[in-house]
């Protein structure tokens, strides 16, 4: 089966959810009841803007028993750092609790558990700027356009830049703004 | 006349791009889908560049 296609090429989709790794990833928090948000590119594609990216980006709630429910579904996808010098550093309590950046590799892809999206932008902020979303069987929260331009304008570093305009774009279609001749400054 | 070049298939495509040079049209599709396809979408492109990087010529 394919996909819906852009043009008269079919796109190779394979529509079969247990085979797609980040709809897995997503699942593995799911089933764990793990209360996060989903952030950066596939918030993006999710909310319908054409951005790739090879990892999964997730904002957790740190409370001590969602931290446990967390390292519950890491274990099961063998969760470990990506430790540029090749060692083997698992995920803990501590280190979730504690680190901004948790940048894992697991069986099944790159994920990317996050403290926080800075200036205090922890779960607790997000999860009321979320859209839901139903997949398969799993439900699911992903931060909205809107905050996530805010939040890229806000970082202003030059990958966050670059996806601006996609992401500018997309929301006018979504809320059929007319366009206008002059985007905003990113700075 | 338009249509006889048209049937030649010389007509010059719409282009849908915004000023700042965004496609317009693959927002157009990405919003056609459903969440799944579009991480369908996703996976696809995830695993044609692994694919892509595995088929790599090493000199």
């Amino acid at each position: 089966m394919s996909c819906r296609t852009l043009s008269t090429e079919p796109w190779p989709c394979a529509m079969d959810a247990s085979k797609n790794r980040f709809f897995q990833l997503l699942e593995a928090l799911v089933r764990h009841e793990v209360e996060f948000v989903i952030v950066g590119g596939v918030a993006a594609l999710l909310e319908g803007a054409p951005i790739l990216t090879l990892d999964l980006d997730i904002v957790h709630r740190q409370t001590p028993e969602n931290i446990e429910r967390l390292l519950r579904a890491l274990e099961k996808i063998h969760a470990r750092y990506r430790d540029p010098a090749g060692r083997l550093i698992l995920p803990n309590a501590d280190r979730l609790s504690t680190n901004r950046f948790n940048l894992l590799l697991t069986d099944l892809g790159a994920l990317d558990i996050l403290g926080d999206l800075g200036e205090g932008l922890a779960y607790e902020e997000l999860a009321g700027r979320t859209h839901d979303y139903e997949m398969a069987g799993i439900r699911v929260r992903a931060l909205d356009l809107q905050t996530l331009i805010e939040v890229k304008e806000r970082v202003g570093r030059d990958k966050d830049r670059a996806v601006l305009p996609v992401l500018r774009q997309t929301l006018r279609l979504k809320t059929g703004e007319p366009a206008s001749p002059e985007e905003p400054p990113d700075e | 006349m338009e249509r006889q070049s048209s049937e030649r298939g010389e007509e010059s495509p719409a282009l849908d791009i915004a000023p700042d040079g965004v496609d317009l049209g693959l927002i157009r599709w990405m919003l056609s889908l459903t969440p799944l396809e579009r991480l369908d979408v996703l996976q696809d492109f995830v695993d044609g560049a692994l694919a892509l990087r595995d088929g790599r010529v090493q000199e």
